[in-house]
């Protein structure tokens, strides 16, 4: 590519409640960029295209392979991992955003912790603990296996919540995520000791039927998670836990 | 060792944007179930029912009047009639509107087939309830009574629709409740977890797409033999029912005939 620069557009915010800015930046191209990559290197020169100097972007990043979850961001509009974006791939002025559904900390940087609040109300593990040592854990048959690694992918990025229509302040919907996560652990054969206390969690308010099945989800998850199967198995098995409880209880 | 109180856990802080699950609280998933049913049946039954019944009046005005006097036969029909069409219907209506409202819908950032059906599924059902609002207020309650004047059937329709922009509404409407259905099938399987594989959901994709061509098409078929292919069907074509059961008056003098063996 023959461009000697790189245009960048940044929605910028300082602290929660302040009022949101777009700063825009220029810099120095450079072949095989990431956008962590190009937001680090305007920590290293925080000054925006008119020369002023402002602050480095706040963000979340860690792993820097998408696989730790936390660069979820607006990059041109839509819901990405930031370590993942390759610049060379991406239309210019590339903007950047926070996450729309999540209360921004600052600048690119959102708080999500709806998602793990979701995943402790479906007891999202195995209930291992205990004084003693319980031994091994029951065999777990490949077909299960095969079922549940894919499940096991989710890195907890919110991607498939900022992208469904339904995920909002009205309906205030778990999500797919919290969906799979439950499909995850119900097919453990230890975590499933707990498999009937999450259908009825799903069938809460705010719960699996809030689902309009727009699969928006699935197409953007970046770790490719079988989200709408996940969310039709869980809804059948809610659906049979609410009719046993109905009848049963 | 002084003993001294575990430390308390830290509270979990109020959450601003959207609220995480509430496990075990609210009825809406019982209502938004219901909602989900109801769709099926009795509605969709209903919807299939009174697109096949329709199809009679391409076998003209008094084909049409006798099945239109035979649903109206029907056992318990005012009953069959709130119960399983005007109450479901309503509550149908009333809840899907609630469940458009509250959706915000992001095609314009996510431009996706599942995403655009998402929002065709909503603006199809408004189609459908503003539709159904007049059709049953027109056709139902207001002008001459069907269900006593079966033979007035095709006629009452047949005027309607010489308004070429009722002829509109009615296709269009046609169109938008027959896809609100085929996709509501399909939405039904994926949802309650008929079909949640990938491949089960493509294969009654195309199961779905036949059942709703083929009803929109009867129904256009049908609205096409209103309008073009019996012009200037009589006012009625059959006698005035009374309201209940009334044996038909004998011109000779059998014991029939006497006046006391007439029910009202
Ligand atoms: S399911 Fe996919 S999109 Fe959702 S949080 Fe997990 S990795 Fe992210
Ligand atoms: S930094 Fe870990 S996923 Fe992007």
């Amino acid at each position: 590519m023959a461009q000697s620069t790189i245009k960048v557009e940044i929605k910028r915010q300082s602290s929660p409640g302040a009022a949101a800015v777009t700063e825009k930046f220029e810099i120095p191209y450079r072949p095989g960029m990431n956008i962590t990559s190009l937001l680090g290197e305007i920590a290293l020169n925080p000054v925006d295209v008119a020369g002023k100097a402002t602050t480095p972007v706040t963000y979340d990043s860690n792993c820097l392979e998408e696989i730790c979850g936390s660069c979820a961001m607006l990059i041109n509009g839509k819901a990405r991992m930031a370590c993942s974006a390759l610049v060379d791939k991406l239309e210019q002025p590339i903007t950047l955003a926070p996450l729309s559904k999540f209360p921004v900390v600052r600048d690119l940087a959102v708080d999500r912790s709806v998602l793990f609040e979701n995943l402790k109300k479906v007891k999202a593990w195995v209930p291992i603990d205990g004084t003693y040592d319980l031994g091994p854990g029951p065999k777990q048959a490949p077909q299960i296996q095969e079922q549940r690694y894919p499940l096991s992918n989710c890195i907890s990025c919110t991607i498939c919540m900022e992208v469904c229509p339904q995920f909002n302040d009205a309906t205030g919907f778990v999500g797919a995520a919290t969906i799979a996560q439950t499909k995850l652990f119900n097919m453990d054969p230890s975590g499933s000791v707990l498999k009937e206390e999450r259908l009825r969690a799903l069938a809460g308010d705010g719960g699996i039927q809030e689902c309009g099945f727009a699969q928006n989800c699935v197409q953007a998850c970046p770790k490719q998670l079988p989200l709408t199967e996940a969310i039709s198995d869980m809804g059948r098995d809610v659906f049979v836990q609410q009719v046993k409880d109905l009848f049963a209880r | 060792m002084a003993t001294a109180a575990p430390p308390a856990p830290p509270a979990t802080p109020q959450l601003h944007g959207v609220q995480p699950l509430r496990a075990g609280e609210g009825n809406s998933y019982l209502w938004r179930k219901l909602h989900s049913l109801t769709g099926i049946v009795p509605i969709g039954a209903f919807l299939v029912e009174h697109i096949i019944s329709n199809f009679e009046t391409l076998n003209g005005p008094l084909a049409y009047a006798q099945q239109v006097k035979f649903l109206n036969s029907l056992p318990l029909v005012r009953i069959l009639e709130w119960g399983l069409i005007f109450i479901p219907l309503a509550f149908h209506a009333l809840y899907g509107l609630f469940i458009a409202v509250r959706g915000r819908s992001n095609v314009n950032v996510y431009p996706w087939a599942g995403n655009w059906m998402y929002l065709s599924q909503r603006v199809t059902g408004v189609i459908a309830f503003l539709y159904i609002i007049q059709h049953v207020w027109r056709q139902r309650f207001a002008g001459v009574s069907l269900p006593e004047n079966p033979g007035a059937a095709f006629h009452k329709v047949q005027v309607e629709l010489s308004n070429p922009w009722m002829l509109a509404i009615y296709v269009v409407a046609m169109i938008a409740t027959s896809w609100h259905f085929a996709y509501g099938i399909w939405l039904f399987a994926a949802k309650w977890g008929i079909t949640p594989g990938e491949k089960a959901r493509k294969k009654f994709g195309y199961v779905c797409g036949v059942v709703g061509t083929a009803l929109c098409l009867m129904g256009l078929a049908s609205i096409w033999a209103v309008v073009y292919k019996y012009p200037n069907a009589p006012e009625n074509v059959l006698p005035e029912q009374p309201a209940g059961v009334v044996l038909p008056a004998s011109q000779t003098s059998s014991p029939i005939s006497d006046p006391s063996f007439v029910q009202k």
